[in-house]
């Protein structure tokens, strides 16, 4: 029970963007994981290339030595930020790596990604991560409260996007972007639809007895059924066959279906109680009935 | 056609979309990996009339479905889809010109007010630092890095300090190594006092006030020994460029921190958020200038020997940029 009296509004779902159709679309929040991946592998590819420029300039022989150690040491530091920056505007908001981890950068108020928030998060990745990064590798024990201070800004920096929901970076909060993971649309078939017609006649449900379940029930039962199809395999397995028996009889008993239901036959019965039940759920949600599993959780009020 | 009839209602729902889902699924696909700059005129047309039809279909989907499958997928491929007709549509040859003409130095006059503060901060660092340098030499020591002091102080000879600003023979000392030292500390400085505004200006403004200190007694030390004017040209002809690139780059961090102290009717993170869109742009602004004072210093110092062409040449870049602040991007009225 909360004590205030003033209902706070509820904070948004991070993994809910809003496109500019109105139609929140889910696109999960990045995991550091894959983010440090990817930045991993950027930093390999922008020090190969730094690598092979230096080279190239070494084997065309056009500058003194010296001045190819001072060139190298500034194609190290600038090589970086034109390569996210035309990268993630190439890409749109994935840098190489990126799109070996599957992830992007998306813009946090909908719209298509501006090149003045690619330039903002990437010029602050420099001088949050890089900058006291290598500071901190060149640094040698003669001085430790430099290394310290850079280590502790290092870890602050990398701290920052634990602390809010959206794993966002400093430099994401200014450029109002944030990383998702990239969603893979999978088309699978349609339990539904794929009901032969002699099926559905075997098995009669009454209105009574699909009142019992809720929606939470119908999908687990897709889950299983789907799992059946995806593997015929594993039709014929012992422990798959008792697990399909148990199921079948927690369902009789729970809506009171009399008739026994032959080994050969588990498959086609849940389908056809899967067929049932959706149309039967279905039809209740059309009138304004959700109903969300077998406890009626909707119902209570959540006050 | 009498199948669909026993179908229930979302089943026939998708079967009715699912030629369109599909199309928009391979079209989304082909603008992710060619760019939707290579797609037909149809298929561009057909990917942004599909996906507004998908989002329709999930916002019905969501509705009357039940399919778990079914709502995963047209939740992915709506939002695939959504990421490939929201790609950004320019060029990274429009966005560069567009910053050179127009929203580079109007960012510069909006957040003037930073930038004077960042000037503000080197020039008192300055000051303070000459006046120390007088007050008792020994300061040069606290105040100017012995890296970058390259042998001069207080205990050099006046010949050896002159010797270093008229260089007689570049290769020989390795000033041009030095150079481009000096040059990645003074970019490491840059990029410093920009970041480190976020966090409430001061140290933003610690860390300018200290530059400037070290330059201060640097200034200091050769006008002791009678050689003001030649240090000046020294420093002109690419310190007006780099030394601005550091004040600019201050300002811009001091905006931020502004950002966060005074957020005004914003949250602090939306505060932050406008502040960055100036200040990125001041961070631009002075990476381009360290970059020229780069060139400048890695020939023009060593090419040019005499005072007069030093102060010239580096003044009058200076006004060039100014003149690029004030008048750039000006409407014509």
């Amino acid at each position: 029970m909360k004590l205030r009296n003033k209902a706070k509004t509820a904070a948004p779902d991070p993994n809910v963007l809003l496109p500019p159709e109105g139609v929140p679309l889910h696109l999960t929040v990045a995991g550091m994981g894959a983010r440090f991946g990817a930045q991993i592998t950027d930093i390999l590819i922008t020090m190969i290339g730094a690598i092979a420029l230096v080279v190239l300039l070494a084997v065309m022989d056009l500058t003194s030595p010296q001045t190819l150690w001072a060139i190298s040491a500034l194609l190290f530091f600038i090589i970086r930020i034109p390569y996210y920056v035309l990268t993630e505007l190439a890409w749109n908001g994935q840098t190489i790596g990126k799109r070996m981890l599957k992830i992007k950068v998306v813009s946090r108020d909908g719209l298509s990604l501006s090149a003045h928030a690619l330039v903002v998060r990437n010029l602050m990745k420099e001088a949050e991560i890089f900058l006291p990064g290598t500071l901190l590798l060149t640094l040698d024990a003669a001085s430790p409260i430099a290394s310290l201070i850079a280590l502790g800004w290092v870890i602050g920096t990398i701290a920052v996007p634990l602390t809010n929901k959206r794993r966002q970076r400093l430099g994401d909060m200014i450029a109002g972007t944030y990383v998702i993971d990239l969603p893979t649309p999978i088309l699978l078939k349609d339990l539904a639809q794929s009901v032969p017609k002699p099926v559905k006649d075997k098995f009669v449900f009454l209105s009574h007895q699909l009142d019992h379940y809720g929606t939470l029930e119908l999908q687990t039962l897709e889950d299983l059924l789907r799992a059946q199809e995806n593997r015929p395999a594993m039709q014929t397995n012992a422990r798959n066959k008792a697990t399909l028996d148990s199921v079948i009889e927690k369902i009789r008993n729970k809506i009171g279906y009399a008739d026994k239901v032959q080994p050969a036959d588990s498959v086609a019965f849940l389908r056809a109680f899967y067929n049932a039940q959706r149309a039967h759920l279905e039809q209740k949600q059309l009138f304004g009935e959700r109903r969300q599993d077998k406890f009626h959780a909707d119902k209570v009020d959540p006050d | 056609m009498e199948e669909p009839t026993d179908l229930i209602r979302s089943a026939r729902f998708r079967k009715e979309r699912e030629a369109d889902w599909l199309r928009l699924e391979s079209l989304a696909a082909k603008a992710e990996t060619q760019g939707l700059r290579r797609m037909s005129f149809g298929e561009a047309r057909d990917l942004a009339a599909l996906y507004r039809e998908a989002t329709t279909s999930l916002a019905i989907a969501r509705e009357i479905s039940l399919d778990k499958g079914l709502l995963l997928y047209l939740e992915a491929l709506t939002a695939r889809a959504y990421l490939s007709v929201y790609a950004p549509q320019e060029s990274a040859r429009g966005i560069i010109g567009r910053f050179l003409s127009k929203s580079g130095p109007v960012a510069m006059r909006n957040s003037w007010f930073f930038v004077m503060l960042g000037f503000l901060s080197m020039g008192l660092g300055l000051l303070a630092g000459y006046l120390l340098y007088f007050d008792d030499p020994a300061w040069f020591y606290v105040l100017m890095p012995p890296e970058l002091a390259g042998g001069r102080g207080p205990d050099a000879t006046t010949d050896y300090l002159r010797s270093v600003i008229y260089q007689d023979d570049p290769d020989a000392s390795g000033l041009g190594a030095f150079a481009t030292f000096l040059f990645s500390h003074n970019t490491r400085i840059a990029i410093f006092v920009f970041g480190l505004g976020v966090f409430l200006c001061a140290p933003a403004i610690a860390l300018t006030f200290y530059n400037g200190l070290a330059i201060g007694a640097f200034v200091g030390l050769h006008v002791d020994r009678g050689l003001g004017w030649d240090l000046f040209g020294w420093l002109s002809i690419h310190g007006v460029t780099e030394l601005s690139a550091i004040c600019i780059a201050c300002g811009g961090g001091i905006q931020l921190g502004a950002a966060v102290l005074f957020p005004g009717q914003n949250t602090r993170a939306e505060a932050l958020r406008i502040a960055g869109r100036d200040a990125a742009k001041l961070a631009i602004i002075a990476a381009l200038m360290l970059i020229a004072a780069a060139l400048i210093e890695g020939f023009g110092r060593q090419l040019i020997q005499d005072r007069n062409a030093r102060l010239i040449i580096g003044w009058t870049i200076g006004g060039l940029w100014l003149m690029w602040f004030i008048r750039g991007g000006r409407t014509q009225s």
